[in-house]
């Protein structure tokens, strides 16, 4: 089940690589052996290679999931409340019973879920979803992610602190938080009077006090080419592009990490190597902490 | 009975974490220990009167003077006394209380009473979202208490609370009472969507006709008894709940039944 993404246009590998195509030992005729549902707002060039395509009323997803894992129960959902997604009870006990009767259902959802009106929900619904589905057989979900390696910050950030996004280390230790330590909200609030951004570029895609906020407090951005955020920035930094002529690794959708090596040189130093070096650079500044005391711990009460 | 004054006497630059402003760390201390207290500016730790000025000493009554829509944590699971705030404050407040009173002449931040116990807070402007929810990753919210707010609130209002009283004087935006396990949230002034979604026991009272989520089910007309009773009670704190038969009824839905929960929704129909 593909719901909110157009992977025949954003990743057009995944259908032959990983999803439809691909032969194995328990489904040897491959395509045919697989049933491909996609839930989206129009029929993108995606709908195409669907079996079944549900076109769901915009902005209506977090209600036609809530259905979904109400019919799952086996309640009765009157069709007058189904029709207000756009959609039939027929379409969805038929996509229920499909459902219930995989060997292995996998859902990917994209931007056009998790980026509409109720955001983390609309995410946290269609997970729940999934959890759900494991009474009856093996369910998973997994983000269609976007750029690069967004997949990599997460995993990074989950065993280093034990959160994926939305930390702050300001007492000493991570708390997580997002909405409050998220960085659109804290640019948005204001929160933050100084801003380190690599590998991104937020003066394209955060809204407007965002990125006033951006270009008027010291901000510095590592990226190998002129961004809007470079542009804002008061410090640029060109690095080298990240597995084109730097080294490192790159952690694919599925979190499977993947070495990258370098196919040119470059002139420029790596991201890695700029980092340290600023990090050697403040070791040798003097403590912040004026009695070099540690900060309190905000505990549970 | 001894006020302390706080006055504020800089802006931060950055968010202040002040949870050690509660009544009960300012009890037994002198004005020159309040003083000294420690405040988080970002990472740096900063006295409180490089913020504020203090005046008075060794009560557990406190008012704030000024904006301190920077500030968080202000009343950190306190448990007496009184905090009063004439301006806006910032998020968290009063997270975690036990018992006391909180009043805020102002506008608030997200987060107000998040996981309290018990205690009363009352916000006189409008506030953010979250009040007396769970934190991330936390099952239950507020466990007993009474938030009031007279003005708007934001998104998730009574997330996962678990008992205790809401009410919200203007319009709430999405998610009231999302994954609700106990508890009243009264909506005098309505909601936007997605109210009572996934709501697993609890009771949400609205004023003002509410969009439904789908999979709650109508149940029909009703005065029921403990309405009386519930607007005694908010009767006392000034707010008007109606209950009697001849102005109108409520409009019993229960749900949510992707659950399947027994919460239920009132709508009053005049």
């Amino acid at each position: 089940m593909y719901w909110g993404g157009n992977p025949a246009e954003c990743h057009p590998r995944h259908f032959t690589k990983y999803t439809l195509m691909q032969k194995s030992k328990f489904l040897p005729r491959g395509r045919k052996d697989r049933t491909m549902a996609l839930v989206d707002i129009r029929a993108t060039k995606s709908a195409k290679a669907a079996d079944i395509f549900l076109q769901v009323r915009p902005g209506k997803d977090f209600e036609m999931i809530t259905i979904l894992r109400a019919m799952v129960k086996g309640e009765s959902i009157p069709e007058s409340q189904i029709a207000e997604t756009g959609l039939s009870l027929e379409t969805l006990e038929d996509l229920v019973a499909r459902m219930k009767a995989a060997k292995f259902g996998a859902i990917f959802f994209g931007m056009g879920l998790s980026m509409t009106r109720g955001k983390h929900m609309n995410s946290a619904a269609l997970l729940t979803l999934a959890a759900e589905m494991n009474a009856f057989t093996k369910f998973v979900a997994m983000p269609m992610r976007g750029h690069g390696n967004v997949t990599g910050a997460d995993v990074i950030m989950r065993w280093q602190t034990g959160y994926p996004f939305g930390i702050s280390f300001n007492r000493g230790y991570p708390r997580y938080n997002p909405g409050e330590f998220s960085t659109v909200d804290v640019l948005v609030r204001g929160d933050c009077d100084a801003a380190f951004i690599i590998g991104a570029d937020p003066g394209a895609t955060m809204p407007q006090p965002a990125i006033d906020h951006l270009a008027a407090i010291p901000t510095i951005c590592l990226d190998p080419h002129v961004t809007h955020t470079s542009k804002l920035a008061k410090v640029h930094i060109t690095t080298a592009p990240a597995g084109i002529a730097a080294p490192g690794t790159g952690y694919r959708m599925d979190e499977i990490p993947l070495p990258l090596k370098p196919a040119l040189n470059s002139p420029y130093p790596s991201d890695e190597e700029v980092v340290r070096r600023i990090n050697q650079a403040i070791a040798k500044m003097p403590d912040w902490m004026p009695e070099g005391e540690p900060p309190m711990v905000l505990s549970q009460v | 009975m001894s006020v302390i004054h706080l006055v504020v006497k800089e802006q931060p630059s950055v968010p202040l974490e002040a949870e050690c402003i509660s009544p009960d760390s300012f009890a037994e201390l002198s004005n020159d220990e309040i003083r000294a207290l420690r405040v988080y500016h970002g990472k740096r730790q900063c006295r409180v009167d490089d913020f504020f000025d203090v005046d008075g000493e060794k009560s557990d009554h406190i008012q704030i003077h000024g904006d301190v829509g920077r500030v968080r944590w202000l009343g950190r699971a306190m448990t007496r006394g009184t905090l009063q705030i004439y301006g806006d404050v910032g998020m968290h407040l009063g997270a975690y209380m036990k018992n006391g009173r909180i009043e805020v002449h102002g506008n608030a931040g997200d987060w107000i009473g998040a996981e309290m116990k018990n205690g009363f807070v009352h916000i006189h402007g409008d506030a953010g979202g979250q009040i007396g929810a769970a934190y991330r990753g936390s099952l239950r919210g507020m466990k007993n208490g009474t938030i009031i707010v007279d003005g708007t609130a934001g998104i998730e209002v009574g997330m996962r609370m678990r008992r205790g009283t809401i009410v919200v004087g203007g319009k709430v935006r999405d998610f009231a009472g999302l994954q609700m396990k106990g508890g009243t949230l009264v909506l005098l002034g309505g909601a936007e969507i997605r109210t009572g979604a996934w709501m697993t026991r609890g009771t949400i009272i609205s004023l003002k006709p509410i969009q439904l989520m789908p999979t709650f089910r109508t149940s029909g007309p009703m005065n029921p008894m403990f309405m009386n009773v519930y607007a005694r009670q908010l009767g006392k704190l000034g707010i008007d709940l109606p209950f009697d038969r001849r102005s109108g009824s409520y409009i019993r839905h229960c749900g949510d039944m992707s659950i399947p929960g027994k919460g239920e929704l009132f709508v009053w129909q005049s």
